[in-house]
């Protein structure tokens, strides 16, 4: 148990470097291996779910000197919400790469090497304590996904992947000065270097100084996110990736920046969290995205468009809440989140599904699937209602967490969240209407029905889904302490009578 | 405020000023009727048969070269030669390794055919 | 020994001696005991033995310092100066040199062209480089100067058919020549004020002087061309992209990395030195000069075809980055120009050589048409191109990333917030050039199916350079706390 996150972090480092020995006349042996590898991924995460303690704050923690001169770390850690995130990670990555099985043809050890080496990234983005540790893994991220755009994916591949690669650099270069500019103040205060986040937290930053701070890590975690006006390169990259890498764009490459406002936008600049001035901004910016990005979805003629525009709305919905600066708003973003991944994974792999059955995403030439793929319509149906919010699957758990959240901040924005799930059915449900409802063309009819392979892709998502709908409990007590530390940097002494679901006050000091 | 400069820019400035009011005023006041025989250039009454620009053989070049090279290389002895009782051995440790490095220079020109008129 | 020919002038000048006389011997070797041209790799092990013995000098240097415990020794009457500077500088030209020798034998032979003498260069090239280093008197750094850019005018023009060739070794030795005027003009001004050609000393007497001085302007006017000349910043750049696209590939790699550091070297030097002083009067000239450089370098490279005027200009905007380290002028500014360059020399140095093995004797490999589908042809030549290029970009955990790193961290320090902001934004203008290479290597399909060269130069030259871009990456700390003794003051 010592150093499970290192091992979890590096199975797919290795799985990689094994994969590498493989010759490429064997693509039967090549994609054998890399599910393996992708399965051990997520079987390595399994431990830290049972060995998690609830009680206490990071735990699993390693720290080695990596570069002693300047500071920086080895240093790894999670804590609730991480775990969450670290779990969502290796359940996806190992059904993405399940998912690819026929449908990539070409260049299989480039394909299965690029995700090995994205699932190394994102993990690590999530484990790391240490902020040029997490600065690396989130740059680490870039390359393998310009690859999967760029060579599996559309028509318009290139363009859409290098729109990605640039405006996701922009974002992370500026956050870069952030980093640097919180570590010269440290050091100027403590006469000490160090990147070790927790350490950072003492130092003493001058509202001012905060600001700026906030504004550069706030442009590196927007673009991410994706955030309106620099959401551009995700209908691009999303609809041009092929099915596996949209998933694991929308599900994981998206949280990485909601989860950079939780784990260090808030904690460390609390000042410039709480300023009005933010708030106002974040909040504007939040209902831009859910009510226009709803809206976008609804004159989509492209089926994977559509479901990219309306990853702008969710995560919209996640960010209205981590700036409602209350444990409802957090708690709720945190587990919306998650539901996001599961049901924009849910749904990117039902697009998937029928591209490649007929290699076309055009709403317009689908219509009536029901009667030729029942077992598909409803695995969509729960996924579409999954994502719209609607009880008892987990969507509506997030959701409505949220609305307390914005509720307790303002009516206007209860109202936008409201908006937000209105809309959200109106096009999903239309969408499952033009497609799987009415007139059946003979080449729709002709259509087979999921095999026994991408059912056991949407198996496991399916049931979470129902397990947080049904049952959210364990999901929020495993985050609940993760929430109180947010809460209390920036309202101390909010939390007092606030906390989310019910019986969660033994838990409180 | 330097004030014996003060004559020298005086110099100067009719010195600029001279040849452009003469060609000026020679423009002004001169007729102009160009034409094709008078502008072409001089050849002792020939006609020019092509551009003046013509193609040299390079081993004018290379002669120049290898001359300023070894003059030079004559022009650093006379310091040595000037003081050479008081550097004493040294001074002719120092002046042979000079030489000899030129000397290197000059046995690879004759390998390379750089002393070779044709 | 003498009075004028110490112990300690012989110990600090050892490094220049072997190499001046081992480049003199491989010059007659060449026609003496290797005539043949088969005979040439002898010539290569020679380079190597020479470079390992000055290597052996070197570390005597390096050994004494430490056990002495001393900053610098000085020799010749504090003309030349072995600090930590000059050794960190002077380890760099060696690996460049040995890298450079070990590719020449195959390019050269492959472009017809394989004449024994470059090899001389090459040691020449670098005895010059030493004295760039190691100097801390007008004259010496000035005879180092011309000696290295002599052997580069040269090596540049060394394809004689060619005449891309031809037309950049002219273009360079012009351009050279008169930029190395305006700076011995401002040698002139220099000694003229203080009395000394001594970089102390100078430094001293401008101290007195004051900033506003006219005289002192002119002579930080005058040095500063030919210093920017030399490292192609704008607006002295003109040279760069042509020389580097006329020259031979390996000569190019040699330029863009051994001369470069150099360069760099007689600039710190400089500018930490005498002209210290009126860092008022420089630090914003320098500012603009900087940001012209990557704005210049950065926006035209991205509408190159060439690969090696791409990586031309983008060692234009490199040059940029390494000044913004001088600007911000602490500790870790210095530190962050010598790992800068450090690293800068593994990853420009990488991605010449792999534009060197593509070439065959009728196809130069320069376009970005002949990359087009590399990965099919020669995985290894296209990944290792791709940690380059990266490095280049500067992402981590390649070494690139850790040379921006130091020069972002010391731009914070200082409070050049705009400085900052302008030089991040260009690494996103820069990625898209960078990755113009990769899309042509990973997924332009094969057109050229003939093979790239391999031999074992090369392969040894990409993975020695392959492996310090990515070691310095993710292991840097050997290297940083070398540059942290190295420190200029």
């Amino acid at each position: 148990m010592d150093h499970i996150l290192s091992i979890v972090l590096f199975t797919p480092l290795v799985g990689f470097l094994a994969l590498l020995f493989i010759p490429s006349s064997k693509p039967a042996a090549i994609k054998l291996w890399a599910n393996i590898a992708g399965f051990a991924g997520f079987l390595v995460c399994l431990p830290l779910v049972f060995a998690f303690d609830r009680s206490r704050d990071f735990q699993f923690a390693e720290k080695v000197p990596w570069i002693p001169s300047i500071g920086a770390s080895y240093n790894l850690a999670i804590d609730g919400y991480a775990l969450l995130l670290v779990v969502l990670t290796g359940l996806l990555g190992f059904l993405s790469i399940l998912a690819s099985w026929a449908a990539i043809e070409t260049r299989l050890k480039e394909y299965y090497g690029c995700f090995l080496l994205l699932q190394v990234g994102m993990m690590g983005v999530f484990m790391a304590r240490d902020f040029l540790l997490f600065f690396v893994f989130w740059e680490l991220v870039l390359v393998p996904m310009y690859f999967i755009i760029a060579i599996w994916g559309g028509e318009r591949r290139v363009y859409a992947a290098i729109k990605f690669i640039i405006y996701t650099l922009v974002g992370s270069v500026l956050m870069l000065l952030g980093i640097l500019a919180l570590y010269y103040e440290h050091f100027r205060q403590f006469q000490v270097r160090s990147f070790d986040v927790a350490q950072l937290m003492n130092t003493q930053l001058d509202p001012n100084l905060q600001w700026w701070i906030f504004w550069a890590f706030f442009v590196g975690f927007a673009v991410k996110v994706p955030m309106f006006p620099l959401h551009t390169w995700l209908p691009d990259a999303h609809t041009e990736a092929p099915t596996a890498g949209s998933v694991i764009l929308a599900s994981i490459l998206l949280k990485m920046g909601t989860y950079g406002f939780l784990r260090f936008s808030l904690p460390l600049l609390p000042d410039a969290a709480k300023n009005p001035t933010v708030i106002q901004v974040m909040a504007v910016l939040s209902i831009i995205a859910i009510v226009y990005g709803a809206l976008v979805c609804l004159m989509q003629k492209d089926w994977k468009k559509l479901i990219a525009y309306s990853s702008v709305s969710h995560l919209g919905f996640c960010t209205l809440g981590i700036f409602a600066l209350n444990p409802a708003g957090i708690a709720g973003s945190m587990l919306q989140q998650i539901n996001h991944g599961i049901s924009t994974g849910m749904l990117f792999l039902i697009v998937g599904v029928v591209y490649e059955r007929r290699h076309t995403r055009e709403i317009a030439e689908y219509g009536g699937l029901l009667r030729s793929m029942p077992i598909f319509t409803i695995v969509f149906l729960i996924a579409a209602l999954s994502s719209m919010g609607m009880p008892p699957l987990n969507g509506f758990i997030g959701e409505i967490t949220i609305l307390k959240g914005a509720y307790q901040v303002s009516l206007w924005w209860a109202g936008a969240v409201v908006l937000g799930i209105a809309l959200g059915a109106a096009y999903l449900i239309w969408l499952f209407q033009r497609t799987m409802l009415g007139e059946v063309s003979e080449k729709n009819a002709a259509l087979k029905d999921l095999n026994a392979r991408e059912i056991a892709v949407f198996a496991p998502l399916l049931l979470l889904a129902l397990w947080i709908g049904v049952y959210p409990k364990p999901f929020f007590q495993v985050m609940d302490r993760s929430v109180t530390q947010i809460v209390e940097l920036v309202q101390p002494g909010a939390h007092a009578g606030q906390m989310v679901p019910n019986r969660l006050a033994s838990l409180q000091r | 405020m330097p004030e014996g400069y003060l004559p020298i820019f005086i110099y100067l400035i009719c010195a600029i000023l001279f040849p452009i009011v003469l060609l000026g005023l020679a423009k002004l006041v001169r007729p102009s009727l160009p034409g094709q025989v008078k502008s072409e250039a001089y050849e002792c009454g020939i006609q020019a048969a092509s551009n003046a620009r013509g193609r040299y053989t390079v081993r004018f070049y290379i002669i120049a070269i290898l001359f300023v090279i070894f003059d030079v290389e004559t022009i650093f002895l006379y310091p040595w030669a000037v003081r050479h009782q008081k550097l004493g051995w040294f001074g002719v440790a120092e002046v042979t390794v000079f030489l000899l490095i030129l000397i290197v220079g000059y046995i690879w020109a004759y390998r390379k055919g750089a002393l070779e008129w044709v | 020994m003498s009075q004028y020919y110490t112990s300690v002038d012989h110990f600090v000048l050892v490094p220049a001696i072997l190499l001046a006389l081992f480049g003199c011997a491989v010059l007659l070797f060449d026609f003496l005991l290797f005539p043949e041209p088969r005979q040439r790799k002898y010539l290569v092990w020679f380079v190597a033995l020479g470079l390992v013995f000055t290597g052996g000098a070197l570390w005597r240097q390096q050994h004494f310092l430490s056990v002495q415990k001393i900053d610098s020794i000085t020799a010749f009457g504090g003309t030349l100066t072995i600090d930590g500077f000059a050794l960190f500088f002077n380890w760099i030209f060696l690996a460049a040199s040995l890298i450079v020798a070990l590719i020449s034998y195959k390019y050269l032979e492959t472009a017809g062209e394989h004449q024994g003498e470059i090899y001389g260069l090459i040691l020449l090239a670098n005895c010059g480089m030493f004295f760039l280093a190691a100097g801390t008197d007008l004259i010496t750094l000035f005879i180092g100067l011309e000696l290295m850019a002599l052997c580069f005018y040269v090596m540049v023009g060394f394809l004689r058919g060619d005449r891309r060739s031809n037309e950049a070794a002219v273009k360079y030795l012009l351009l050279g020549a008169f930029s190395s005027g305006f700076l011995v003009y401002g040698f002139s001004v220099l000694y003229g004020l203080s009395g000394s050609t001594k970089l102390a000393a100078i430094r001293m007497a401008l101290e007195s002087r004051g900033a506003s001085d006219p005289l002192v302007i002119l002579a930080l006017v005058t040095v500063s061309v030919g210093l920017l000349f030399k490292i192609s910043a704008v607006p002295f750049h003109m040279w760069a992209p042509d020389a580097y696209e006329g020259a031979p590939t390996t000569v190019t790699a040699y330029l863009a990395a051994g001369s470069k550091a150099a360069s760099f070297a007689f600039l710190m030097r400089m500018f930490m030195g005498p002209l210290a002083p009126s860092r008022e009067l420089w630090e914003p000239l320098l500012a603009v000069v900087a940001v012209a450089s990557m704005t210049v370098g950065n926006f035209a490279a991205i509408t190159q075809s060439n690969v090696k005027r791409l990586l031309a200009y983008s060692s234009i905007s490199h040059a940029g980055y390494i000044l913004l380290g001088l600007i911000a002028g602490n500790d870790t500014g210095v530190q962050g120009v010598l790992v800068y360059v450090l690293v800068y020399v593994f990853m420009t140095m990488g991605a010449f050589l792999v534009v060197a093995a593509l070439r065959r004797k009728e196809m130069l490999g320069e376009d970005l048409e002949d990359m087009a589908g590399l990965v099919h042809k020669s995985p290894g030549y296209a990944f290792l191109m791709l940690i380059f290029l990266l490095s280049l970009a500067g992402i981590p955990p390649t070494a690139g990333f850790i040379g921006k790193y130091f020069i972002f961290l010391s731009l914070i320090q200082t409070g050049h917030y705009v400085l900052a902001v302008i030089a991040t934004l260009y690494v996103a203008v820069a990625i898209y050039y960078y990755f113009r290479i990769v899309r042509s290597m990973f997924i332009s399909p094969l057109t050229d199916r003939a093979p790239a060269a391999t031999s074992l130069g090369l392969k040894l030259a990409l993975a020695v350079t392959g492996l310090m871009t990515l070691l310095i990456g993710i292991y840097p700390e050997p290297f940083l706390s070398l540059a942290q003794n190295s420190l200029l003051r």
